[in-house]
């Protein structure tokens, strides 16, 4: 039993080893290994293999940064019109894109899948005077320099769901304090020493130290509560019609042929359905969040505009 | 490893390379400040909340960088000295060597040429034979054979620890 | 159950012949890593993810303990020997370690690298098992003004200690801070001298310009300046293990360092750099035999060399305590747990005591482990000197070419390697101190972010950057650092 795990390790790594050199499929990963990006890509891949949808070569390149705006522009130069060339890309890069004053238009690719989603929750330390959201909001209307903020990057998703919410709670999104965390292991840090008065992060990332006591939280920005977290209210139940995701994606090369652009949307779809694509759900905490083709080219674009917007009324973008 | 003391940094006081006025530097210095103050007035100083906004540090570094650089040319006016640092394999004192320098420097930019287009082992390969060229080995044969194995084996030993390093040879796609 | 007894039940689960096996793998595989520069444990394990799901998760983590602990050891042998730090945890073993390797003391370096490594790493795996949660709460009591005011004093102390004079101190120290600002203002998202171009806006990697600053600048120097000397290369001199002397002058260091070094690598952002610099600067000041830094003291080795494995046990206690990554590899580790459906904090401890106990035995049993590899390779490793020099040089620029080539296949990262290994050549020439530039690298960034950080909190207010007693001393502690030398001077000069 072990020995056969063992033996299966070793043959796994020749296959990735091999698999390297007769590819069929090149994918870009716009970021460093073992964020989000990459597990996205890689499991997908392995949860297709294991199911039998593709089992053909794979050739990840890594390439990250500027919110997968570096990767997306190289994947832009050395793919566009190829045939099988993938890149994985989310919620982060549209906003990325804008802010970066970047050259590249989401549209111009063609969307093959939109595949998971991570809802965003909104925390307070164990001992702040805030219980509920609504409380939240005035304490920030209130004084909006003394209540800072923190999430991910300037304009990333966890900035917006806060303008959003600001807008729907009549405070000028250029009056918050944002502050920037470099993960969402420091903004617990930064709510519980006092630095934060209130932080945005992934359902994950904040859901244990709610359980040890350190933080309270608010809301989440789904449109339901979520199952692991039965009384954590909305957002629109606290009374803010805010509903925002950090969702991932697949895209394909600019001009890429329709019969294999065809083949990589049913592909996905497959996945979508497939065992092996539930299992990696489980395992990895994402929620589903297929949509696919040109329904989710329509997707993309809706949020192009929305996101552009709400970082031209922050006061980020010109 | 010869038994003297001049593995030292700062070199040793009968160095007689002391290099006369080297205000090319200081001039450098004071250039690159002016390059990073230019962009920092494009960025805005101040932020809403917290008085310095991203500009602070570049203006901080490129001002910084200025002044020293015209520091740097006052001491060199005034005499300060410049001593080669002695390393093991290196006398400070000897005059510099420009062809070994250039082949060695060669070596060094080659990688961004040839690097994509020609792939790793190939690239290193070369870059190996010209660096051991530079440092007096006239085996070029023997060199080409260390260098192939050495590229070769790390390209295949770090490739299937899943670095990524480009195909082996890319003109034939292998 | 006791700690005690718990902790046995791990030595039951880490010496199963496979874990043993897996745990081997992962030191050897580790100490590969640490060899080549700019691979640290973070991305090899990160690699290595895909693969490791077919393994049971104790046995996987088994082995990423002993690629973290392994990097550290492979890290310091090419600092030490090749005067190539991989990562910048053995940046400062190499300023000290390779003088001592080209005084024929190699051995002696590595020797005390890896037996420091050993006690720093059992000292920390101890305090891992027994004081973890205490030490995991510093996480949450350290504020960025009091980041900012530890960088603040470490620039202070840097650029006045290091280098012939301190105008060239603080020149390398500028340029190491003006490189940092490159790329995306991670506060506005404001790209920052990037000239337009793509691949800038991520930033210039820290082990670009490490490779770069010390292998390539070496290279073309010593090329240009080359004294083939032959029959003079002896790998070892003198004694080849570590005199009494040695042991006399390195224990202390270890101590110090490993009390550095864990607290430090428990806080969020520190990582390995931090300790090993501060822990370089204490020896410094309290060593009895100053003239020897700069030359090969085995102090500047020993301290940080300890400082480096006590980090890297210091970061999985807020770990596998709270859940909470404090560093690159934390993250990448967590990334791991997650991966196989579990997640690290306090409730692991109580529902999945075989793997938390058997991952803490087996840092025991891995830094036995790498010890034994270690301590009789070290002869093995210093012959490495022995390869004629040209072909020695050359093999140093192929491994520094693939470590910045594997970093993401970019061409501008090559660009950057000629530049800034030209710079290297210069300052070597002109006599400006190299490891100003890596500190001003690593530490503005940081410095930038936790001061800005710190004032937006406070709304602008600059009485928050003093506001905590930890910001306030040392702060005061910079300041009379930069100001001292200058009073001492006017009151010598009157009276």
């Amino acid at each position: 039993m072990k020995l056969s795990k063992t033996l299966a390790a070793l043959t796994m790594t020749a296959v990735l080893g091999t698999g390297a050199a007769m590819a069929q499929v090149n994918v870009m990963l716009p970021a460093n290994p073992g964020g989000g990006w990459d597990s996205l890509g890689r499991q997908a891949f392995q949860a297709m293999n294991d199911a039998g949808i593709y089992t053909g070569g794979v050739n990840f390149t890594n390439t990250g940064g500027a919110g997968g705006t570096v990767g997306l522009a190289e994947f832009l130069g050395t793919s566009s019109g190829q045939p099988d060339a993938l890149a994985v890309f989310g919620a982060i890069t549209v906003g990325a894109i804008a802010l970066n004053n970047s050259p590249i238009n989401l549209a111009e690719f063609r969307p093959v899948a939109r595949m998971t989603a991570e809802y965003l929750v909104i925390a307070v330390a164990a001992d702040s005077p805030y219980n509920t959201l609504a409380e939240l909001v005035e304490g920030i209307k209130a004084d909006p320099g003394a209540a800072a903020l923190g999430g991910g990057s300037a304009g990333g998703v966890d900035h917006i769901s806060l303008a959003l919410l600001a807008q729907a709670g009549d405070i000028p999104v250029a009056d918050l304090n944002y502050i920037p965390q470099t993960s969402g292991a420091e903004t617990v840090t930064a709510i519980v020493n006092g630095t934060l008065v209130a932080g945005v992060s992934g359902t994950s990332e904040f859901a244990q130290f709610a359980e040890q006591g350190r933080i309270k939280l608010l809301a989440v920005t789904s449109a339901e509560r979520r199952p692991n977290l039965p009384d954590v209210p909305t957002f629109k139940e606290a009374g803010y019609d805010v509903e925002i995701a950090n969702w991932r994606g697949i895209l394909a090369a600019p001009g890429a042929p329709d019969d294999n652009y065809a083949m990589w949307v049913d592909n996905f779809t497959k996945l979508s359905q497939s065992d092996a694509w539930k299992k990696v759900l489980e395992a990895q905490g994402w929620e589903d969040y297929f949509l696919a083709g040109e329904e989710f080219g329509a997707f993309i674009a809706e949020e192009t505009e929305r996101q552009g917007q709400i970082l031209k009324d922050a006061g980020l973008v010109n | 490893m010869s038994t003297d003391e001049r593995n030292t940094t700062g070199g040793s006081p009968t160095a007689a390379s002391t290099t006369p006025k080297p205000y090319w530097i200081g001039l450098g210095l004071m250039v690159m400040g002016a390059v990073w103050l230019y962009n920092a007035f494009g960025l805005p100083q101040g932020a809403r909340y917290a008085a310095v906004g991203p500009g602070l540090f570049v203006t901080v570094a490129g001002g910084a960088l200025l002044v020293l650089g015209a520091l740097l040319m006052v001491q060199i006016w005034r005499g300060e000295t410049f001593e080669a640092q002695d390393a093991e394999d290196a006398d400070g004192a000897t005059k510099m060597d420009k062809r070994a320098f250039l082949t060695a420097l060669v070596a060094v930019a080659l990688p961004i040429v040839t690097m994509g287009p020609l792939g790793m082992p190939f690239t290193a390969t070369l870059s190996f034979v010209l660096v051991a060229n530079a440092f007096g080995s006239r085996r070029w044969y023997l060199d080409l054979v260390y260098g192939a194995v050495l590229a070769s084996g790390s390209w295949f030993l770090f490739n299937q620890l899943g670095l990524q390093l480009g195909r082996f040879f890319p003109p034939l796609g292998v | 159950m006791g700690t005690f007894e718990l902790l046995l039940h791990g030595f039951g689960v880490a010496l199963q012949p496979t874990n043993l096996m897996w745990a081997l793998v992962g030191s050897v595989l580790g100490t590969a890593i640490g060899i080549l520069p700019g691979i640290g444990p973070a991305l090899t394990i990160a690699l290595l993810l895909p693969v490791t799901t077919a393994l049971a998760p104790t046995s996987a983590f088994i082995m990423f303990a002993g690629i973290l602990y392994g990097a550290m050891y492979g890290g310091s042998t090419t600092s030490i020997l090749l005067n190539t730090p991989g990562e910048a945890g053995s940046m400062m073993t190499a300023l000290e370690g390779n003088k001592m390797a080209r005084a024929g003391r190699g051995a002696a370096a590595l020797a005390t690298a890896a037996i420091g490594s050993f006690v720093a790493g059992t000292i920390a795996t101890l305090c891992l098992t027994f004081a973890a949660p205490a030490v995991a709460e510093l996480a949450f009591y350290f504020k960025p003004t009091d980041y900012f005011a530890i960088t603040a004093l470490a620039f202070c102390s840097v650029a006045v200690v290091m280098g012939t004079s301190r105008t060239r101190g603080f020149i390398s120290l500028f340029l190491g801070i003006a490189i940092g600002v490159i790329g995306i203002d991670s506060m506005t998202g404001q790209a920052r001298l990037t000239f337009g171009n793509m691949q800038l806006l991520r930033g210039i990697a820290l082990t670009v310009v490490l490779v770069s600053l010390f292998a390539v600048g070496e290279i073309l120097y010593v090329a240009s300046r080359y004294r083939s000397t032959p029959g003079v290369m002896a790998p070892i001199k003198g004694q080849l293990w570590m005199t009494r002397q040695d042991f006399a002058r390195s224990w202390k260091p270890w101590l110090r360092g490993t009390a550095i070094g864990f607290p430090m690598g428990a806080l969020p952002g520190s990582g390995s750099e931090i300790p090993t610099m501060l822990s370089y600067t204490l020896e410094r000041k309290l060593t009895k035999y100053p003239e020897e830094f700069g030359k090969g003291a085995i102090e500047g080795v020993a301290g940080p060399e300890a400082a480096n494995n006590a980090a890297a046990a210091g970061i999985l206690v807020p770990l596998l305590t709270l859940g909470l990554p404090t560093s690159a590899t934390a993250a990448v580790l967590l990334a791991a747990f997650q991966n196989y459906g579990l997640q690290p904090g306090p409730f692991l401890f109580t529902s999945n005591p075989a793997l938390i106990w058997g991952l803490i035995a087996s840092l025991y049993v891995g830094n036995v482990m790498l010890l034994v590899l270690n301590l009789p390779l070290v002869g093995i490793w210093v012959q490495l000197l022995r390869i004629p020099r040209p072909q020695l040089y050359a093999g140093i620029l192929v491994f520094a070419m693939i470590g910045v080539w594997g970093l993401a296949g970019s061409w501008v990262d090559l660009t950057i390697m000629l530049v800034v290994g030209l710079a290297g050549y210069i300052m070597r020439v002109y006599d400006f101190p190299i490891a100003p530039v890596l500190i001003g690298l690593i530490l503005g960034p940081m410095a930038e972010t936790q001061l800005r950080t710190a004032l937006a909190a406070g709304q602008g207010n600059p009485m928050v950057l003093v506001s905590t007693p930890l910001s306030a001393i040392l702060i005061t502690l910079a300041v009379l650092l930069l100001a001292l030398p200058i009073l001492l001077k006017r009151l010598r000069a009157t009276a």
